[in-house]
């Protein structure tokens, strides 16, 4: 039996849940598995993506988590591991979906914080809204351009900022690359958005201050990554799905759309894992 | 003694104030109950009503030591621990007493107007030096006028009915004025040593501290817009004509000949017979559309503006410029630079200096577009139209359709507004906190009118 083909995939996180439970488990399922199949079951890590959000103590995550749901996580094996840097040094978007309520204001941002102001909301349009979320818009685009550290008089910088490619390539605030409104039923809103290195915390802190924007205030009811870069939803696998199979089938999957982003955003750089990424690729299609 | 003891019973009767805690009990976290209780008990405020209006704003930038930007303290600061400011880099609010509509930047000075029919129609700000901005009477010396005006102050237009006519559109040139009203004409003020105020040229006139404000009303219909190029002024009338006066060397009069015109002519040329529904100009050369979506110009080609239709650097008759790039819906013409927008919502230039397509595009004499990815237009936002494009002397600034002002070109002591110094060269958003309504380039200041969020 071939060894388990290192690559990533993204698992389905249930709401509440803390990420390190999910690894544990993936974890535990995978060497049962392996431990069971007769041969030798190489010694695995798993790693994982920093999930924003759940930066910083372990102690303080458990007591944000259950205000927001699901999101997929990305999780490497073998070599895996060094793909996670490589596509986490390419600074790909993720997208939210972030629901949020009308008249209150708390100070933490969310719906279960300590109550700091009520106000009135009945002037509120979607239209209103839509021009905040246009604003907003324009000015992270400003931001995005300004910390992607290219000078703005060359002809280079002139092409990237017609294709759209221009990305900060390095440490920057968060920055929101798009951002729409898909549902408006006073109070409650539902926002989409695309950011780079953002935090939860500041996904609470958009919704609040979309709500001092429209003269009222808002709190932040939920907030579920639909997408990590490449991985969308439809690549993550369920609870039921947690098995070596599954798994092996996601990786084999994810791994063309993982290498074309690689090549083309870390193309100058060193072609190495990339290597490896072929040789796997080839040896999965001999077995 | 009876009277003694109720003295000492009554003493007795108020003891002395012991600290008990009867009711006071020790804290501990509310239960959720109680939480939602006090949640509900909050008290609710309102910030604004269910017919919250929207505010319109003013909002200015660029070089300040004229005064054009109507803040004194940036050039005369009213408290000790302020500095005078040379440079005012990104958008500042500018309070005014009346909602302006229209709004134009000149060479050094502005003229805000208001469609009110109040007694105080039109203010202006900047440099006076040739009564541009009217007579400014000097509060320390009542037979002498301002050289600099600071803030905006009322312009004293001699009109019949001063409280039933309204000012449509104001224009301004290098040292001159234009004012359009809707019942009385035009009104002109300023240097006329060009016959660009439209009157009879003066040997020797002295312009500053002059009272004189000549009013044009003789042209075949009612004047339905007015632009002010460097030193001549053009007239649209409502039949689509389009009349001309003042300085002609370039042939930006389009009368056909390089002289002086001192009274408003018609222009004849390739415009003749044409509707034309906008004229444009602000250096020596001019651009007008007509119904149909053509572009005609005329006057200075020495940027390739005209280069399309003649190798002349001079062009003193109106020509139409064949180009195929859709029907033309709005036109501008900087001092060396041209830019069209047309009814698909792109963006086309040409000319010579900063065109708006990186650096490497410094002089075109056929238009380019400038990529509309370039103006925020994505798969995510296929909406978003640039609406209305305008010039400034050697900037550009675009207007979509979603209220975003993006701005490019040479930035002259901070004119672009977008918080640095350096020359832009292609769109950039400049920060403004509303919906951009219109905005007027100058040479090195602009002004923009802003519809509040909310």
């Amino acid at each position: 039996m071939a060894a388990v083909p290192g690559g990533l995939f993204a698992v389905y996180k249930p709401a509440g849940v803390a990420w390190g439970r999910v690894r544990e488990a993936v974890e535990t399922r995978l060497l049962r598995e392996l431990n069971a199949v007769p041969g030798r079951a190489p010694r695995q890590h798993v790693r994982f993506l920093p999930a924003p959000g759940d930066d910083g103590a372990p102690g303080l995550v458990a007591a944000r988590v259950p205000v927001l749901a699901d999101h997929p996580l990305v999780l490497g094996i073998g070599h895996g591991n060094k793909l996670l840097t490589d596509l986490y040094n390419c600074h790909l978007t993720k997208v939210y979906t972030v629901g949020g309520l009308l008249g209150k204001a708390t100070d933490d941002f969310s719906d279960t914080g300590n109550l700091v102001e009520k106000t009135t909301f009945d002037h509120i349009t979607r239209e209103k809204l839509e021009r905040i979320l246009a604003v907003i818009q324009g000015t992270n685009h400003k931001a995005l351009l300004m910390h992607s550290n290219i000078d703005m008089k060359t002809q280079e910088a002139y092409e990237l900022a017609v294709k759209g490619l221009i990305r900060p390539m390095g440490k920057s605030p968060p920055i929101i690359t798009a951002i729409r409104c898909l549902q408006f039923a006073l109070p409650e809103f539902q926002l989409e958005i695309h950011c780079l290195h953002e935090t939860q915390q500041y996904l609470r802190k958009i919704v609040h201050e979309i709500g001092l924007e429209l003269k009222s205030s808002a709190v932040c009811t939920q907030v579920r990554r639909i997408r990590d870069g490449v991985f969308t939803l439809d690549d993550a696998l369920l609870r039921t799905q947690w098995n070596l199979q599954s798994i092996q089938n996601a990786i084999w999957d994810c791994q063309l759309k993982v290498k074309t982003e690689l090549e083309k955003t870390l193309g100058h750089q060193d072609k190495i894992h990339l290597h490896k990424m072929d040789v796997d690729m080839a040896h999965a299609a001999d077995s | 003694e009876a009277a003694a003891m109720w003295w000492a019973l009554r003493a007795v009767r108020r003891p002395p104030p012991a600290f008990r805690r009867g009711l006071a009990k020790p804290a501990r976290p509310r239960s959720v109950r109680q939480l939602r209780e006090a949640e509900e008990a909050a008290p609710v405020f309102q910030y604004a009503g269910k017919a919250a209006k929207r505010k319109d704003r003013v909002f200015v930038w660029g070089f300040c030591y004229s005064g054009a930007l109507g803040v004194p303290s940036f050039v005369k600061p009213d408290v000790g621990w302020k500095k005078p400011r040379r440079i005012q880099p990104t958008p500042y609010r500018l309070e005014t007493e009346e909602k302006i509509s229209s709004a134009a930047c000149g060479y050094g000075f502005t003229l805000l107007s208001s469609n009110t029919a109040d007694i105080t129609k039109v203010w202006g700000m900047g440099l006076n030096k040739d009564s541009q901005l009217g007579f400014q009477r000097s509060i320390r010396d009542r037979t002498k006028g301002y050289e600099y005006v600071l803030e905006p102050s009322p312009v004293p237009l001699p009109l019949e009915k001063p409280q039933e006519t309204r000012v449509l559109q104001v224009s301004c040139g290098r040292a001159h004025s234009l004012i359009l009203t809707d019942s009385e004409g035009v009104f002109t003020m300023g240097n006329n040593s060009y016959g660009q105020c439209g009157r009879k040229v003066v040997e020797d006139e002295t312009y500053s501290e002059s009272h004189l404000i000549h009013q044009l009303k003789e042209f075949d219909s009612r004047v339905v817009q007015v632009v002010c190029g460097q030193d001549h002024s053009l007239f649209r009338t409502k039949k689509g004509a389009v009349y001309a006066c003042g300085w002609g060397a370039d042939g930006q009069t389009g009368l056909g000949h390089y002289n002086i015109t001192s009274v408003p002519t018609k222009l004849r040329g390739d415009i003749a017979g044409v509707n034309i529904i906008q004229v444009s100009s602000y250096g020596d050369c001019c651009l007008a559309v007509s119904d149909e979506g053509d572009v005609f110009g005329w006057g200075n080609s020495e940027y390739l503006q005209l280069a399309s239709v003649t190798e002349t650097t001079q062009v003193n008759v109106p020509r139409h410029l064949p180009f195929k790039i859709g029907k033309i819906k709005e036109a501008a013409c900087g001092g060396t630079g041209n830019i069209v927008l047309t009814e698909e919502g792109n963006v086309f230039v040409w000319g010579y200096g900063i065109l708006g397509k990186g650096p490497n595009l410094i002089e075109t004499a056929v238009p380019e577009m400038i990529p509309p990815s370039l103006f925020g237009w994505s798969d995510f936002n296929p909406d978003i139209r640039v609406a209305h494009v305008r010039c400034g002397l050697s900037q550009f600034a675009a207007l979509t359709n979603r209220g975003e002002l993006f701005v490019w070109g040479k930035n002259l002591r901070g004119c672009l507004g977008t918080g640095r110094m350096e020359d832009q060269y292609f769109p950039w958003r400049v920060t403004v906190p509303g919906e951009v309504v219109d905005v007027a380039c100058g040479v090195d200041h602009m002004v923009s009118m802003v519809k509040s969020f909310t």
